[in-house]
């Protein structure tokens, strides 16, 4: 009988070895799965939003500023696939040879483009430079080779535009004179990868997928973003269950906010077009206008949140 | 509990778990304080990637 108990007991330490062991196997990524970025894949519609808004950008008023973008996706083994640009957005502090992004922005942006994917995570960036600067600079080494160690891996993708394809551009369709370098009309990006404690960025070779830019949806009511950035973030914060949407607007796209009420169904809806701001609640399928002057989109929320618990 | 209908992503999420689960083995969080659905351990939290966007440095 003893025996019987021991090989049981024996049975039983092996079963639950063998189940800690298959949950370590299937563990959070630790930094070891992640080896040096081979290559960088980017979906056809992030390559378009690239080039599209670079091209947009120089016949802007500010056109003879940098600009960039924040690129999100997912790290794999040895590639990065870019699904989502985030833009460097108008209030960025750029000049001729700078860009420094507006990063609230782009924080909230990555928090709409997430909730869809929870995956999703920063793979770098893109910015340009003025003339033939195809390289990254001293000065971009300085601050990329620190930044990096917040990356997955401990590696980024870095791409840097210039006007200066000649005539490895072509106007009709993309070229990729180097394995590293991809060209359109008159645009040349160039990509490179960096690693904590690389004495220098390498050449990091591309190449195109089929996919969406997550984040393009967003890109037309950016301006919107950036002004409401800090109290929607905020409220995102605070609050459990609160989901974005790009709508239609009364004189171009808007962002709608919607914060889930206890009653399945019921919300608040904000709708944010500029610096416009209103105010709805869906109460059993009905869509009702609040008459709320408040332009700070969670000061708004919860002064409507505290008028219908009063009237509960 | 929050007993109610998961939404359209709250749905796309859990089914990609268990695919990932039966697929690939992939471990499927929960919320040790309700049991929950927690996400995957291939999800990456708002943490990293807002700590990542707000350090960026500016570029020359």
């Amino acid at each position: 009988m003893l025996q019987a108990l021991v090989n049981t007991a024996g049975r039983l330490l092996d079963d639950l070895n063998r189940s800690i062991l298959r949950g370590r196997a299937a563990a959070p990524a630790a930094p070891g799965k992640y080896q040096a970025l081979q290559r960088v894949i980017l979906t056809d519609e992030v390559a378009r939003t690239l080039f599209e808004e670079y091209a947009a950008h120089r016949e802007g008023t500010r056109g003879e500023e940098e600009t960039g973008w924040m690129l999100l996706g997912l790290r794999e083994r040895s590639e990065a696939v870019v699904l989502a640009t985030l833009p460097a957005g108008a209030d960025c502090n750029a000049g001729v040879a700078h860009v420094r992004f507006n990063s609230n922005a782009q924080a909230l942006g990555s928090r709409i483009v997430r909730q869809a994917d929870r995956r999703l995570t920063t793979l770098g960036l893109v910015h340009t430079h003025p003339g033939s600067l195809r390289h990254p600079s001293d000065g971009d080494y300085r601050g990329d080779s620190v930044w990096v160690g917040h990356l997955r891996g401990g590696d980024g993708v870095f791409g840097i535009g210039t006007v200066d394809a000649g005539p490895d551009g072509d106007p009709v369709f993309a070229r990729q004179p180097k394995p590293h370098v991809q060209c359109w009309a008159d645009m040349r990006l160039s990509w490179y990868g960096l690693r904590q404690a690389d004495r220098g960025y390498r050449p990091l070779d591309y190449a195109i997928t089929l996919g969406p830019d997550l984040a393009r949806p967003l890109h037309p009511v950016w301006s919107t973003l950036e002004a409401h950035a800090e109290p929607l973030d905020r409220l995102y914060r605070q609050q459990a269950r609160v989901t974005f949407e790009v709508v239609a607007g009364q004189r171009e796209p808007a962002l709608a906010v919607d914060v889930s009420l206890a009653e399945p169904g019921n919300s608040v809806r904000v709708l944010l077009e500029g610096t416009d701001v209103r105010y709805f609640v869906r109460l059993e399928g009905e869509l009702l206008a609040a008459d709320s002057q408040e332009s700070r989109a969670d000061r708004g929320v919860y002064l409507l949140l505290a008028e219908l618990a009063a009237q509960r | 509990m929050d007993f109610r209908p998961l939404n359209d992503t709250e749905r796309r999420q859990l089914i990609n778990a268990l695919r990932g689960n039966a697929d690939s083995d992939r471990a499927i969080l929960i919320d040790r304080r309700d049991t929950s659905f927690a996400g995957t351990a291939d999800e990456v939290t708002d943490e990293e990637v807002i700590s990542a966007i707000k350090s960026v440095p500016c570029h020359y």
